[in-house]
């Protein structure tokens, strides 16, 4: 029995919003209790700044963990609070409306509007509520013990390759006809994601996924708002 | 003396049904949780039978007292709204206003009265107490060890009313560890024996030592010799009346402090804190006695704090337990002297509230127990660092919307408090030093010729240290009561007894296990802090409620009693 429904995959960075991971690990590790807290972490984050860059075109999972040990030791509040302030004093401004666009346009048609983020669940969910027509939201988790952050995302990391492998599952599971999907990425990791459905597209694409775009006859789009 | 026609409804009992028609004694009523619990009950159990409500002053003084608590108080907002323009008959049909003082015999009220009420009410609630930490111990053994003993007098001679106490989780002294809920033992936390009626006489002796000490003629003789020294270094000859008025005014002032530390050196040479905790176990004790002639309850609460929901979120009044540390974060001063781990045992009054009545309906079903402990660190273990935390991430939401200026949005917002060693160098203490030699310099310390203009800035900038020292020694005074709960003692209260007591009313459940402490602290409790609590601490005037309608307590023919049937229960509590 065939499935019935479509869906449109938007990665959040990128495609939604203009800034990514690293720029929230160090907004928060800037945030922190404590002056030699703050300066400790924050040097931390700028240090796996060119690491996330390097990794980021290829090992986006290796990447995001090290971008995110920056939040151990950091209270489950602390996150919550600055997640909410974060998204409301600097996400907002990033947010491409180019992109919402997009995510009207999916939902006015019928998808199911799904959301990919690497950015953690306390930031993600709150931008969700911010912006509308969104169905599903999957974004990665900080591990907590007793209260604080580990350091650590909890498994699966998004952002990989196995970007691919969950897709057919959630697919399976919401009954969707991918032939029939739309996705939009930015990133290498994103390919899996991009040639699993009828209706790809790369947005502000890195060079890995340009070129790869370029040779699959992939629409790409470009826009900086 | 179970009433089966209140049981076995989904395996609990109705709280509507067990007090349906009761007749309650309340004192205490004008305190934090006395008036929630009595607008709760107005609210949510209006069929009642009826609320006398023991509060001081003679003949239409109460009265007046007490119309105003209701007219003023925003306890009772939600059911001036609720009744419109019927308050005043509304109240007046559920609640007699009776002149009293639980610290007097007969609880001060006349003799007809006594024994009217003796013969009528069914149940004592008895949250009247002096709830200051260190005050003079002739005011303390009143309130809340006679206070106590003239309820059980009244309950004793009723034969038929019970008594429910209210005390406080921390009778448990300078402990460490879980805290069972037991009556207080023979011994006092700090290992010596107790015996309530010999520690009772003990501390009659006390105040009448100090008395006698103060009444001393040496000790006035040494009062005059300083009034003469003092008056001669400023040029005055006293004459002999102003002489004796100040001689007079010394001794009164020096007795109020003798029995406060009287009271202070006592409580701690026996290993609780204060006076306030331990005349509130000295007062358990000597209800334990009496047990086997008085069916009695105790309940104690532990740090009552903001209401979840009823009258309202956020409702608090007072300089209550985490105020002062809450305003603390919200300051320059980062240093909250608390140890990392510990728990502060906070629960909201309407938490309270609900445990109250479940106890109090026990106590009329005759399945109570002797000890209730209300805390959430046994169901909910809320840390005292985690709570700093809260406070400064609440200060910093607060302050980058509402700062006063740049400073505050900007670098004050982010200066996070937390937990730290008492001894820290930048602790309260210090800073108060340091900022009153600040005021000194800037009032007499600095050079003689200067411009106007800086001697102008700095006459202001020194009143405004000024006031900041005084209000730092404010916050110190309590940060120092404070510190066996938030540094030295690591104490968990165990709250299991009221479980037994299964409530099929959902509203009345006693279930602290709920409360999601972040959204409690940043949105409910701190709100409530800055709107109620903190205008006091900044000397700011209260806000308080105008009804539309003013509320006025009728005369008992105009407000008759509300009639209790079946129908008429059911009717309202749906």
């Amino acid at each position: 029995m065939s499935a019935t429904h479509t869906a449109a995959f938007f990665r959040a960075e990128g495609v939604l919003v203009s800034s990514g991971v690293m720029h929230a690990a160090m907004f928060m590790a800037g945030q922190r209790a404590g002056m030699r807290e703050r300066a400790l972490r924050f040097g931390q984050a700028l240090a796996s700044v060119p690491v996330f860059g390097l990794l980021g075109q290829n090992d986006r999972t290796l990447g995001n963990r090290v971008a995110h040990l920056c939040y151990r030791d950091m209270t489950e509040d602390r996150v919550v609070v600055l997640a909410e302030e974060y998204v409301e004093d600097v996400l907002l401004e990033k947010v491409l409306d180019s992109g919402v666009e997009l995510l009207r346009k999916a939902k006015a048609d019928g998808h199911r509007v799904v959301v990919l983020s690497e950015g953690i669940g306390e930031i993600m969910h709150r931008l969700r509520e911010r912006l509308r027509y969104v169905d599903d939201l999957i974004c990665n988790a900080l591990e907590y013990r007793d209260g604080k952050a580990t350091g650590k995302l909890r498994e699966p990391v998004i952002g990989g390759y196995e970007g691919g492998k969950w897709l057919k599952q959630y697919a399976a599971e919401h009954d969707l006809d991918l032939s029939r999907s739309f996705a939009y990425g930015t990133h290498g990791p994103d390919l899996l994601l991009l040639s699993a459905v009828g209706h790809p597209c790369a947005v502000n694409p890195d060079p890995t996924l340009r070129k790869a775009a370029r040779e699959a006859d992939w629409p790409v789009m470009d826009y900086s708002a | 003396m179970s009433d089966a026609g209140t049981a076995g409804r989904a395996g609990g009992w109705s709280i509507r049904e067990t007090l349906a028609g009761k007749r309650v004694l309340l004192t205490g009523a004008s305190g934090f949780v006395g008036k929630v619990w009595l607008a709760m009950m107005l609210d949510r159990l209006p069929q009642i039978g009826r609320i006398y409500v023991l509060l001081r002053g003679k003949g239409r003084g109460a009265r007046e007292r007490f119309e105003k608590i209701v007219n003023e108080s925003p306890v009772f907002k939600p059911l001036h709204e609720a009744q419109e323009g019927r308050m005043s008959e509304f109240v007046s049909q559920r609640v007699e206003v009776v002149a009293g003082d639980v610290s007097a015999p007969k609880l001060g009220m006349d003799d007809a009265t006594y024994e009217r009420l003796v013969a009528d009410v069914d149940v004592v609630l008895n949250f009247a107490g002096l709830v200051d930490f260190n005050p003079d111990v002739r005011d303390a053994l009143a309130s809340n060890v006679d206070g106590a003993m003239h309820v059980a007098d009244f309950c004793e001679r009723s034969g038929r009313a019970v008594l429910l106490h209210v005390s406080t989780c921390y009778v448990a002294g300078h402990r460490d560890g879980r805290v069972p809920e037991a009556p207080v033992g023979d011994r006092s936390p700090g290992g010596k024996p107790l015996q309530a009626q010999a520690e009772y006489a003990a501390l009659q002796q006390l105040i009448a030592d100090v008395h006698a000490e103060n009444d001393d003629p040496a000790t006035e003789a040494s009062l005059r010799d300083d009034v003469l020294r003092r008056l001669a270094e400023r040029g005055h000859e006293g004459d002999y009346k102003r002489v004796t008025d100040m001689v007079g005014r010394l001794k009164r002032k020096r007795l109020r402090e003798n029995m406060a530390k009287a009271g202070t050196d006592r409580a701690k040479s026996l290993g609780w804190p204060n006076t306030y905790t331990y005349t509130k176990a000295l007062a358990e004790a000597l209800l334990q006695q009496r047990a086997d002639r008085v069916r009695v309850s105790v309940l104690r609460p532990a740090i009552v704090e903001s209401a979840t929901e009823f009258p309202f979120a956020g409702w608090n009044e007072g300089f209550n337990t985490s105020g002062p540390l809450v305003y603390l974060a919200g300051t320059w001063f980062r240093h909250v002297p608390a140890a990392a781990g510990n728990p502060l045992d906070v629960i909201p009054v309407d938490f309270v509230c609900k445990a109250i009545t479940i106890v109090a309906c026990a106590l009329l079903r005759d399945e109570a127990s002797p000890v209730y402990q209300c805390g959430s660190s046994d169901r909910n273990f809320l840390a005292i660092d985690r709570l700093t935390e809260l406070s400064a991430l609440g200060h910093r939401k607060h302050l980058r919307e509402h700062g006063a200026n740049a400073l505050e949005k900007l670098v004050l917002s982010r200066w996070d408090a937390k937990a730290a060693d008492p001894e820290h160098v930048l602790n309260v203490t210090n800073i108060r030093k340091l900022m009153a030699q600040v005021t000194r310099y800037l009032k007499h310390g600095r050079p003689e010729k200067i411009p106007s203009e800086v001697r102008e800035w700095a006459d202001d900038m020194s009143k405004t240290t000024d006031n900041g020292v005084r209000k730092l020694r404010q916050i110190e005074d309590v940060l120092e009561l404070f510190m066996p709960f938030t540094y030295e003692h690591y104490c968990v209260f165990v709250c299991r007894a009221i479980d037994r007591h299964v409530i099929i009313e959902p509203e009345f459940r006693f279930a602290p296990e709920t409360i999601e402490w972040r959204s409690y602290w940043l949105d409910v409790h701190m709100p409530g802090l800055r709107r109620w609590c903190f205008p006091e601490y900044e000397d700011k005037p209260k806000e308080i409620y105008t009804p539309k309608t003013p509320f006025r307590l009728l005369d008992p023919p105009a407000a008759a009693s509300p009639s209790v049937t079946s129908t008429s229960v059911g009717e309202v509590g749906s």
